[in-house]
């Protein structure tokens, strides 16, 4: 099956036979002869055929699936509405380089919400990365949470293609406006010495406003234990906020022969433990740190938010 | 009693419309594309506007509890800029079939000059190319007949009458526009023009079938309570509720529900006003107020 015929699948099972039929005849069409005009009218026109608040069914085999296309590729939390799209741009992608970019750039231009999740979380499926990355940066100066979690988490564009310095920008709004790290695919992979220096000054600053971090704040400094790094963990390690021991307890079972964190073994012998034993990884603690994040970062509690 | 006032231009109004409409039992409402009192001079104007329709305005709307929907087109003021037009022409067919657009508006004659008879007619084919109803707005001089003309113009492009809503009718055109098989819908002005009584009146003399009742709000002066005032008019000059839900709520829910794109689940299915979430960062709620007891103080009609 080739990936469309997969999402054609997926998009099966929760979808009318109707719209079904109509975004298969569609492709079909706009591949025979494509016209920019009836193309726009599919596109947005998938709002007449499925079902606007219609969720995807989807199967424990999927996430591979999908995955052995496209590395790191996920539908996870689609609804209809994006998945319908996302095949139209599969077809709009085999049209000629100028076309394809015109058009991409106009319906993005003129985009509701949705339609640009849409067009975001199909830039790993897309051509001609190199030309799309200004416009996946765009996506990310959205203070629109769907908007920017479209481009940034679960999407393998921006490991693939961003530079040191708009990977860096992403992950630290990310940190900023609450969204979860583990879900940025190559989050680990992309970690370098500048992004980790800005992370440990945006923990100051957090911690001088008597505020604290999300745990996984710590993820990117796994290959970076600087001296900065090895103090603020001295720091840590006595914290009784959510994730920030067990951050510790993964920095230090990743970094034996660190001589910088060799104080610190003693103090979380259990956490490592369990790190050793494959039960504490950092998805886990983005996991758990999710649950809570909100109160966590509501006001009110700001005094027991002291490291 | 619940309202759906089909034509009012709310980028023009504050948020205490807003609460007033949502008091009064304003569940949903139609935001036609028209001028903003002056003419545009690029094209981009006209992609920005569209974009606040289906964006920050609808947001806005559903801040109140209020569900949102449009119409897009070029209205005939406009449509006399030759180049300007082309460029509007181009950029309608990305918006025309968009979530939450249910049909093409509000387009139609002005000053009836041969340039707004050549972009009505384009958008009434448009509009029968993407299969969307019609909002069309009648001259405010000449009315009668460029009324007249409007319907001829559309018959003409092959356009159904039972999808076309024509607005700011009076005593003088509504008959020629029901008996031909349109919808009619009357504007209530709070001072000139049409005003509550006269409606009353007409109701009485053609019944309730395909009118409709809209506020027309915009820049000038005008009132978003348009629509439940003139039902509580309505109400003491003796018309049924039967007649006043049907041109207050249900006959413009069924003209424009034609689209596919409105049904009375939107609002009847609603989760409650979320007051803390944001449009692109913004919030139209400030220092912790409260939804509820902004609208209280709002509650004219009970």
């Amino acid at each position: 099956m080739t990936l469309e015929e997969k999402l054609l699948e997926i998009l099966r099972r929760s979808a009318s036979p109707e719209a079904m039929e109509w975004l298969v005849k569609e492709c079909a069409a706009q591949r025979a002869d494509f016209v920019q005009r009836s193309f726009y009218y599919a596109f947005s026109g998938v709002s007449r055929r499925f079902d606007k608040k219609g969720a995807l069914q989807l199967r424990d085999g999927d996430a591979d699936d999908l995955s052995a296309e496209v590395t790191g590729f996920t539908v996870e939390a689609w609804d209809q509405f994006r998945l319908g799209r996302v095949v139209l741009l599969l077809v709009l992608a085999e049209q000629d380089e100028e076309i394809f970019i015109e058009t991409l750039e106009k319906l993005l231009g003129t985009a509701d919400l949705r339609e640009q999740a849409a067009i975001y979380s199909a830039l790993p499926l897309l051509p001609r990365g190199e030309k799309l990355v200004e416009l996946a940066q765009d996506g990310l100066r959205s203070n629109i949470v769907d908007v920017f979690d479209s481009v940034a988490l679960g999407n393998a564009f921006p490991a693939e293609h961003f530079s040191d310095e708009a990977w860096n920008q992403m992950v630290l709004k990310a940190l900023f406006i609450s969204r979860p790290l583990y879900k940025i695919i190559g989050i680990d992979a992309r970690a370098n010495l500048k992004l980790v220096e800005s992370m440990s000054d945006l923990a100051h600053e957090r911690w001088a406003a008597g505020r604290w971090v999300s745990p996984e704040l710590w993820r990117s400094c796994q290959n970076f234990i600087t001296d900065q790094i090895g103090e603020d963990l001295q720091r840590l390690i006595d914290s009784e906020q959510p994730g920030q021991r067990e951050a510790v307890a993964l920095l230090i079972a990743e970094n034996e022969q660190e001589g910088r964190l060799a104080g610190l073994q003693g103090k979380v012998p259990a956490l490592i433990e369990e790190v050793k034993a494959g039960n504490l990884t950092w998805d886990q603690v983005g996991r758990d740190f999710g649950k809570d994040c909100f109160s966590v970062f509501d006001d009110k509690q700001s005094d027991k938010n002291k490291t | 009693m619940k309202f759906f006032d089909s034509h009012v231009h709310m980028v023009s109004r504050t948020t205490d419309d807003y609460q007033r409409m949502a008091a009064a039992g304003t569940v949903a409402l139609i935001e036609p594309s028209f001028w903003q009192g002056q003419p545009r001079t690029e094209v981009g104007s006209f992609k920005d506007y569209f974009n606040t329709l289906i964006g920050f305005e609808r947001f806005r709307a559903s801040q109140f509890g209020i569900k949102h929907y449009c119409t897009i087109g070029l209205n005939p003021k406009e449509a006399n800029n030759e180049k300007l037009a082309d460029g509007v022409m181009e950029l309608l067919p990305l918006y025309i079939c968009k979530e939450g657009v249910v049909g093409i508006g509000e387009i139609g004659f002005d000053d009836q000059t041969k340039l707004e008879e050549k972009y009505l007619r384009i958008q009434a084919r448009m509009a029968v190319e993407a299969d969307l109803p019609i909002q069309i707005h009648t001259p405010h001089r000449d009315k009668k007949a460029g009324t007249k003309r409007t319907m001829d113009v559309l018959e003409d492009t092959g356009c159904d009458p039972a999808r076309v809503i024509i607005d700011h009718n009076n005593e003088e055109s509504v008959k020629e526009v029901l008996d031909r098989g349109y919808w009619a819908a009357f504007t209530i002005y709070p001072h000139t023009k049409l005003g509550n009584e006269r409606l009353v009146e007409i109701l009485r003399e053609y019944g309730g079938e395909r009118i409709i009742v809209d506020s027309a709000a915009d820049w000038g002066i005008s009132d978003a309570l348009a629509v439940p005032k003139t039902a509580a008019v309505l109400k003491e000059n003796g018309t049924t509720m039967e007649t006043i839900e049907r041109v207050t709520y249900g006959n413009p829910l069924e003209a424009y529900g034609q689209s596919g794109q409105v049904s009375e689940s939107d609002w009847e299915d609603a989760e409650g006003v979320d007051p803390s979430a944001l449009f692109a960062g913004n919030t139209l709620f400030r220092g912790g107020q409260d939804v509820e007891e902004a609208m209280a103080q709002y509650k004219v009609i009970t």
